[in-house]
C-alpha cells in the first residue's frame, strides 16, 4: 500500500516532504513529486509536512483525486530520488496563497 | 507544521506496542478528545513518524465496536452475545467463582494468559504477576517471543545491551538475518541507510524478498530453518582462511580451540547441502563480513522458530567476537537492546510472594491443558486472559477452540475490541487504551525511556490494567498495600533509579521532554565491549557455554519470576547444527504429504492481531492470503487470486493466492494476524503452527511446518 502525492503539489514541489522519508521513496519530475508506492511503508511522516496538503494515504485520497494513484505508480519509478530539500518552484508562494493554504 | 488552534492542546505519549521502536507519540486534544497522532519529531529515534499501525490511534480509540463496558455471557460460549453489567457485578461474580474454586481445587486451577499487548511498567508484560504469584494460581510460562533467542545470547555474550542500535550508522557491513525491518522496526532503518550511503554493505538472509530485501546490496535466499548451518560455515571460513581477531579471541572469549575443531567438518558445501546458499555466496559473505569491520548482525525476533533456533542464536552470538566486531561502535550483535535498562523486575513480578511449588505451564500447552489431553490436577478451571488474543496467535487453534467451549470453564478477558478469544469469556472487562492511560515505557530497540501521559478520559468504562489488578486485589480480599499503589508509586518503584544508567533522569524530568536518553555513551561512542566485559560467568565471550552445561531455561521474566520448574534439557556446550524437524530434506515422509514450508510472520499493517479488525488496516493489507512462488502454483493449477486451502495434519485454513517470485520455490507465506471469525474460514494461520518447543528458551517453532496448498473446494 502507499501515500500519494496529488495535485495540489503540481507547481509548488517545496520538498518539505522528502527529507523526513525513511525510505527514500519520493520521485520528481521538473513540475511535483511522486511516491514509489513499492516502496513507501506507510509511516505517514510525510503527510504534516506538506503545506499544501498534497499528500494522502490511499485509503483517505478523495474521490476527485484518485486518478492520481495510478499517476503516482506509474511515474514514480523512472525519475530520480529526491531526498534533499529543493528550492521551491518560483511560483509555489504566489500557488499556496491561491489554494488557500497562506 | 499546521498551526495549532488555541484550543487543540499536545500530550506527549509514548506508543504501547509490543516492537522495538516505542515511538514518541505526540498526541493531539481538542474539547477532549484525540483529534489525531503523530511520531515526535524531536525524538532521534521516532523522527516524526509513527506507522502504518498507529498513524490513526483514535480510529481504535473511537471504534464504534470498541468494548467500553464489563459484559457478561448471555448466549453459548463463542457465539459472542453479551450483556453489559457494571463493574461491581463482574467483580463479584469473578471473586465469587474464584473463591470456590479455590476451596474446592486449589488456585492452580486458575490460569492467568497474557502476553505483550501492551509493553509499559505499569500495564504490559509483569502487570498481573504480583496478583497470580499472590493468589498461588498455576504460572503462565510466557515464552512467545525472544524467549530462545535471551537465552542463547545470554549463554554466549551475557545480558548486554551490546550495540546501541543507533551506532548501526558507523557500521562498515551490516547483516539483516531473519529481520524485515521495514516492517517490524522501521525506524531503525535510516540509520542502516546512514551506514549504506557511507558505503556500508548491507546483506538481507530470508527466505522471502522483504521490503528489507529490495533495498539491501543483496539478498540470500536460505531454506527456513536451515541458517545455522550457514552460521557455522561462516566461522569455518573464518577460521580456515585466518580471519580471525587473534588478539580479541585470546583476550576475550574462552572455548575457540574446541570451536576450531567443532567447526571443522561445516565447510561451505556442507553447508549448501541443507541452506540451498551457494558455497561461492558463503565464501564471500565471510570474507566480507570478516574484513568490513565494523560489522554488526541484527537479528529479527523469528530467527528462533524452528528446532535449532537457539543454537543458530549461539552462533551468530559468537560470530562478533571472532572477527574483533565488538572493538569500535557499530560492531557486534543486535539483540535486545533492553538488557541496558535497570528495571525492577523482582519488585515488577514479586516472585516472593508465589507458594513454593507452584507449577508453571507453558503457553503453547493451553490448547492441551484446557481440553484434559494434558493430564493436570488440578485440571484448569478458570482462565483469566488480558494483554493477549491466544485464539489468533497461539499453536493448536482447533483445540483451543475446543477447550475455550467448555461449559465449566470460567473464562474472564480483558479486552479492547470483542476479539476471537474475547467471544468465549463469560465475563468480558473492557481495557483503556493508551492515551486513557499513563505509563512508563522501556524499549527493546533503542535506548530511550519513554513517559506516556494520560490525554483524555477512558471511553466508557474502560481501566487501565494497573487499575484492573487493583480492582482485582481489592476483591480477592488482599491487604498488602502493594496491591493498591497509585500509578505514580508504581512507576517510581519499576526501575532502579540509583543505578548509573539512569543518572540525571527522574519522572519530573522525563515529564517535560517525555524522553530520555539513558546514561549511556553516544553512538558513535558506544563500544561496550571493545576491551571484553562480558556479563558471562568467565566475563569473556563464551563460545563454549559455561552456561549451557546447566541445561535448557526459559529467563524468570518470562515465567512471573518464578525459577522452579525449568525445562533443565540438555545444551550443546558448542553451537550445533540442528536440522528442522518438518523439512523435505530432514522428515521426507512428512514432506510426502506436505511438501512446502509455511511461515506466518507478522504483516506489515498489524501487530499480531491487533488492528487486524480496523478498516484502514484491512483495506491495505486486503484478505487473508498466501504467498506462493509460481512454481509451486504452476505445478498445483493455482492461479492469482484463487481461494486455496492450505492444510497440514494440524489444522487447515483460507486463504486468497498471491503469486510471486518475492518467496523462494518451496515455501509459502502467510501473513498472521486475521481474525477467524471475520475471515472467510474458522482458522488462520496459527492453526496449522506446531506446539513443539525449540532447543533454547521454550520457544516456539511456527516456521519448521510443513504445509500443502489445494484449490478452495
Ligand atoms: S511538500 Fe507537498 S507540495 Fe511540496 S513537494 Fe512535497 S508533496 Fe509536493
Ligand atoms: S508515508 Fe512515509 S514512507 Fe511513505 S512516502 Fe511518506 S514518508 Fe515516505
Ligand atoms: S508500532 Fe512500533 S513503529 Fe509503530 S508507532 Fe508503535 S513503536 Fe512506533
Amino acid at each position: 500500500m502507499t501515500h500519494v502525492v496529488t495535485s495540489n503539489c503540481t507547481g509548488c514541489r517545496f520538498t518539505e516532504c522528502v527529507t523526513v522519508c525513511p525510505v527514500e521513496c519520493f520521485h520528481g519530475d521538473a513540475e511535483r513529486l511522486y511516491i514509489d508506492p513499492g516502496l513507501c511503508i506507510d509511516c505517514g511522516a510525510c503527510i504534516p509536512l506538506c503545506p499544501v496538503k498534497a499528500i494522502y494515504d490511499l485509503v483517505d485520497v478523495p474521490a476527485a483525486q484518485r486518478e492520481w494513484i495510478a499517476i503516482n505508480a506509474e511515474r514514480a519509478a523512472p525519475l530520480p530520488v529526491m531526498r534533499a530539500k529543493q528550492a521551491a518552484l518560483p511560483d509555489a508562494e504566489a500557488q499556496r496563497v491561491a489554494l488557500g493554504f497562506a | 507544521m499546521a498551526t495549532i488552534q488555541e484550543t487543540e492542546t499536545t500530550v506527549l505519549g509514548a506508543c504501547p506496542h509490543d516492537c522495538p521502536d516505542t515511538c514518541s507519540m505526540l498526541v493531539k486534544v481538542k474539547d477532549g478528545r484525540v483529534t489525531g497522532v503523530q511520531g515526535n519529531p524531536d525524538h532521534p529515534f521516532t523522527h516524526g513518524r509513527l506507522c502504518a499501525k498507529t498513524n490513526h490511534y483514535e480510529e481504535r480509540v473511537y471504534h464504534p465496536e470498541r468494548l467500553l463496558y464489563p459484559m457478561r455471557r448471555s448466549g453459548p460460549k463463542g457465539s459472542g452475545q453479551f450483556t453489559r453489567i457494571g463493574w461491581q457485578e463482574a467483580l463479584d461474580t469473578i471473586a465469587a467463582r474464584w473463591k470456590s474454586i479455590i476451596a474446592e481445587s486449589g488456585a492452580q486451577a486458575i490460569l492467568p494468559y497474557s502476553y505483550l499487548g501492551h509493553e509499559g511498567l505499569l500495564n504490559g508484560l509483569t502487570v498481573g504477576d504480583p496478583f497470580f504469584n499472590k493468589l498461588g494460581a498455576t504460572v503462565s510460562e510466557r515464552t512467545f517471543c525472544d524467549s530462545g533467542a535471551c537465552t542463547a545470547y545470554i549463554m554466549t555474550v551475557g545480558p548486554t545491551p551490546g550495540m546501541d542500535p543507533e551506532s548501526l550508522a558507523h557500521s562498515k557491513f551490516i547483516l539483516l538475518w531473519a529481520c524485515n525491518m521495514l516492517s517490524t522496526n522501521a525506524h531503525l532503518w535510516p540509520f542502516v541507510a546512514e551506514a549504506q550511503r557511507n558505503g556500508a554493505k548491507v546483506v538481507v538472509i530470508d527466505p522471502f524478498r522483504t521490503r528489507s530485501a529490495q533495498l539491501a546490496d543483496q539478498h540470500i535466499r536460505i531454506r527456513p530453518g536451515t541458517d545455522t548451518a550457514l552460521a557455522l560455515a561462516l566461522m569455518h571460513v573464518i577460521i580456515r582462511d585466518g580471519l580471525v581477531d587473534r588478539s580479541y579471541v585470546a583476550d576475550y572469549t574462552v572455548g575457540f580451540d574446541e570451536l576450531v575443531e567443532h567447526v571443522k567438518p561445516n565447510t561451505p558445501a556442507w553447508a549448501e547441502a541443507h541452506t540451498g546458499v551457494p558455497a561461492a555466496v558463503i565464501e564471500t559473505l565471510a570474507k566480507e563480513y570478516a574484513q568490513s569491520q565494523p560489522s554488526a548482525i541484527r537479528i529479527g525476533v523469528g530467527i528462533e522458530r524452528s528446532a535449532g533456533g537457539g543454537q543458530l542464536v549461539r552462533a551468530l552470538s559468537c560470530l562478533p567476537a571472532l572477527v574483533g566486531a565488538w572493538r569500535k561502535p557499530g560492531g557486534g550483535i543486535l539483540q535486545l537492546p533492553l538488557w541496558a535498562f535497570p528495571m525492577n523486575w523482582p519488585g515488577l513480578q514479586r516472585a516472593d510472594l508465589l507458594p513454593p511449588g507452584t507449577r508453571v505451564l507453558n503457553q503453547w500447552e493451553l490448547g492441551r491443558a484446557l481440553t484434559g489431553a494434558l493430564e493436570l490436577d488440578p485440571p484448569i478451571r478458570s482462565l483469566f486472559v488480558y494483554n493477549s488474543n491466544p485464539l489468533i496467535v497461539a499453536p493448536d487453534q482447533a483445540r483451543m477452540r475446543t477447550g475455550l467451549a467448555r461449559e465449566d470453564l470460567f473464562t474472564v478477558v480483558s479486552e479492547h475490541f470483542v476479539t476471537d478469544t474475547a467471544r468465549y469469556a463469560d465475563i468480558l472487562l473492557p481495557a483503556a487504551t493508551q492515551v486513557e492511560q499513563d505509563d512508563l515505557m522501556f524499549s527493546w530497540g533503542h535506548l530511550y525511556l519513554t513517559l506516556n501521559r494520560k490525554a483524555i478520559e477512558p471511553e466508557g468504562e474502560s481501566v487501565s490494567n494497573a487499575e484492573l489488578f487493583r480492582r482485582l486485589a481489592r476483591v480477592m480480599g488482599f491487604d498488602d498495600p502493594f496491591f493498591f499503589r497509585s500509578d505514580e508509586q508504581m512507576m517510581r518503584e519499576s526501575m532502579d533509579w540509583a543505578n548509573p544508567a539512569l543518572a540525571g533522569i527522574t519522572l519530573e524530568s522525563l515529564a517535560g521532554k517525555g524522553y530520555a536518553r539513558l546514561n549511556l555513551p553516544p553512538a558513535d561512542q558506544f563500544a561496550p565491549h571493545a576491551n571484553g566485559g562480558f556479563p558471562t560467568p568467565s566475563g569473556k565471550v563464551e563460545l563454549k557455554s559455561s552456561i549451557a552445561a546447566g541445561g535448557n531455561f526459559v529467563l524468570p521474566v518470562f515465567r512471573q519470576g518464578s525459577n522452579e520448574f525449568q525445562d533443565g534439557s540438555p545444551a550443546a556446550l558448542l553451537p550445533t547444527w540442528i536440522p528442522p524437524r518438518e523439512a523435505p530434506k530432514s522428515n521426507p515422509a512428512l514432506a510426502q504429504r506436505f511438501p512446502l514450508s509455511m511461515l506466518s510472520p507478522k504483516s506489515h499493517s498489524f501487530l499480531n492481531s491487533e488492528y487486524a479488525n480496523l478498516a484502514r488496516q484491512v483495506e491495505r493489507e486486503g484478505p487473508q492470503h498466501v504467498l506462493v512462488n509460481p512454481a509451486d502454483a504452476a505445478s498445483r493449477r493455482i492461479t492469482e487470486g484463487m481461494p486455496v486451502m492450505v492444510e497440514n495434519a494440524r489444522g487447515a485454513f483460507r486463504a486468497v493466492a498471491r503469486i510471486t517470485e518475492d518467496i523462494m520455490p518451496g515455501v509459502v507465506l502467510a501473513p498472521l494476524g486475521y481474525w477467524a471469525y471475520r475471515s472467510a474460514g474458522e482458522a488462520t494461520p496459527a492453526a496449522l503452527n506446531p506446539t513443539a518447543y525449540a532447543d533454547l528458551g521454550r520457544a516456539p517453532t511456527f516456521s519448521d511446518n510443513l504445509v500443502e496448498l489445494r484449490a478452495a473446494p
